[in-house]
């Protein structure tokens, strides 16, 4: 089995050491990743879903080798991601998102001639496999202008280039579509999806639950450094499987409202997310309960928009998921 | 040949890439006409106090003017890798990093002797103060190892940039530094001990010794003992920079202490 597999993470875990202040620094630790399990087999999409600080990038970059676990191995493409470091880095590319990581005064050509010789791509071999980049990217005729004029999608394609130019084994994209536009968005999407299917093992992690649907095997989530749920998109479902959602716009919702809402009899689960001015609550209940008179009692005097029911979504899951591993984190 | 090609191919595209002064207005403004004014005022603060002659204060000068280009080139060579976020892209390369960051100083070299010949023709001609032809090789010679160590010296203090935000405060008070214990406008005669010692260790003191003894008349074979320290200074800053690149490198993969991304 372990032949097959392209990455193997066994108990991986980071602890970074904090220091605050000169004269009398106070030191302190923060576990990011807490032992964490997984492989992901050669050819997979393989997803990592988790919020903010959950350790995504922490674990990826334990696997591309920038850190050091401090605990636990891993593995990739067999190849022990310590001790056969320049190895590893033969087989990977790395991709993360937003606007940094390019040279701006050089051009995309240049900036991909530069990484072509960083990364060990034969000289005979650079400007085909540039050329074919470019075009795969569809940056084929605005290679020669300079990086800094690039919108964050051109941008953010250039990225995969470059992550592409030594035929990687295997490719870790780190929310690569951060930021980019829906059109972009959706090429990028196509672009990931060839690539796996070219038999690229894929690493992807990202905030959007619609393209981790669409595009991965298997999806892990983290949340507090530890891996909360793995399976398919829709064995991770069955997390909020037995609930329904109670989808309310509303304007004005306090964390009062918030708090009234969860102690419903029933609910199982209430966030809410802002957009602007508006705010959308989700209430997950248990799917035999009638919640509804109640929660629109509590919200009485807030200023409502759209009420309606609907079976859980996969972003429902993953909120489920997040939340019940944080609060057996609290407690 | 794939170390030959990141050395040369790789270094000059990372200096286009890296070098903030590349642009016409800065490249004239900064590195040729502010070097030629400053030779300029110490050749005739020379003439005032009725110290030194025109001729070695016009060649430890030009010798001088690579500084700037080198030391801040140096220190942009490695240091501008994080106002980019592409050290973590840069530090995933399977590739040696004595080859990686080698290259870097080469290109800042050059620019250096072209910089430090352009102040020496233009002080020249301004100045009317004849060179010898029999002494240009020598000079040459002299402006091409000041060059390449004054340039390393910079690579170190760009490896220092990595893991320190403020080292352009390094770099300022580096450049002040060379002015003052290089020995083309002081005497290290006249310098406390502690800068004379400290003149010895950095760079250009000895090439700038080698240029005014070329200048002079001496033969190729007087100028081995100075140039010959200048290179062991210029092998020394490489150790250095590589050395602190690797340890940094291997901290941050500890300690998580660059910014990689």
């Amino acid at each position: 089995m372990a032949g097959e597999l392209a990455i193997e993470a066994v108990g991986l875990r980071r602890t970074y050491r904090t220091r605050t202040g000169w004269l009398r620094p106070r030191r302190g630790s923060v576990d990011a990743v807490r032992g964490v399990d997984f492989a992901v087999a050669r050819g997979e999409l393989f997803g990592l879903l988790g919020p903010n600080g959950a350790g995504k990038t922490t674990t990826i970059k334990m696997l591309n080798t920038l850190l050091t676990p401090t605990g636990g191995t891993a593995r990739v493409m067999g190849l022990d991601v310590v001790r056969d470091t320049r190895a590893v880095r033969r087989r990977i590319g790395y991709v993360f998102g937003g606007d940094r990581g390019l040279y701006e005064r050089l051009s995309a050509l240049d900036n991909l001639r530069y990484f072509a010789e960083l990364y060990g791509v034969p000289a005979r071999e650079q400007r085909a496999r540039i050329g074919a980049l470019l075009d795969a990217v569809d940056l084929t005729g605005r290679e020669h202008e300079r990086v800094e004029g690039y919108s964050r999608g051109m941008r953010q394609r250039l990225h995969i280039a470059r992550g592409l130019l030594h035929e990687p084994d295997v490719l870790f994209l780190d929310e690569p579509s951060i930021g980019v536009d829906p059109v972009a968005a959706r090429e990028l999407r196509a672009m990931i999806a060839e690539l796996s299917a070219s038999g690229t093992t894929v690493l992807l992690t990202t905030h959007y639950m619609a393209e981790a649907e669409e595009l991965c095997d298997r999806i892990a989530v983290i949340a507090a450094g530890r891996l909360a749920a793995l399976g398919t998109a829709d064995e991770l479902k069955h997390a909020a499987a037995g609930r329904r959602v109670l989808s309310v716009e509303a304007y004005g919702v306090t964390d009062a409202h918030l708090a009234h809402l969860d102690a419903l009899s029933g609910v199982r689960d209430a966030t809410v997310e802002v957009s602007g001015q508006q705010q959308t609550l989700r209430i997950q209940t248990d799917a035999h309960v009638d919640v509804q008179p109640a929660v629109l009692r509590e919200l009485a005097g807030v200023r409502l928009g759209r009420v309606e029911t609907r079976a859980p979504t996969l972003e429902d899951a993953y909120v489920a998921i997040v939340n019940s591993t944080r609060a057996e984190a609290a407690a | 040949m794939r170390t030959l090609r990141l050395l040369t191919v790789g270094g000059v595209i990372a200096y286009r890439a890296l070098f903030n002064w590349t642009t016409p207005a800065m490249f004239v403004g900064t590195l040729l006409v502010s070097p030629v004014f400053q030779l300029l005022f110490f050749v005739y603060l020379g003439r005032t106090l009725h110290v030194g002659d025109d001729l070695g204060y016009l060649v430890g000068n030009a010798v001088l003017s690579a500084a700037l280009a080198c030391v801040y080139g140096g220190t942009m060579a490695v240091a501008n890798e994080r106002r980019y976020g592409t050290l973590g892209p840069l530090l995933l390369s399977p590739l040696r990093r004595a080859a990686v960051f080698g290259g870097r100083a080469l290109p800042y070299a050059v620019n250096g002797v072209l910089i430090s010949a352009f102040t020496l023709t233009v002080g020249a001609l301004l100045l009317r103060i004849p060179i010898g032809v029999r002494s240009l090789p020598g000079l040459a010679l002299a402006i091409c190892v000041g060059a390449l160590s004054c340039s390393f010296f910079g690579l170190t203090l760009g490896s220092i940039g990595l893991r320190f935000r403020d080292v352009w405060l390094v770099s300022n008070v580096a450049d002040a530094v060379l002015l003052l214990v290089s020995g083309v406008n002081v005497a290290p005669a006249a310098l406390p001990p502690v800068l004379r010692a400290a003149g010895a260790l950095l760079p250009l003191r000895h090439a700038a010794t080698a240029a005014r003894e070329a200048a002079g008349g001496a033969p190729l074979a007087r100028l081995v003992p100075p140039l010959g320290a200048e290179l062991g200074l210029a092998a020394g800053y490489a150790l250095l920079a590589i050395g602190l690149l690797a340890l940094f490198e291997r901290g941050s993969r500890r300690h998580a202490t660059l910014d990689v991304l």
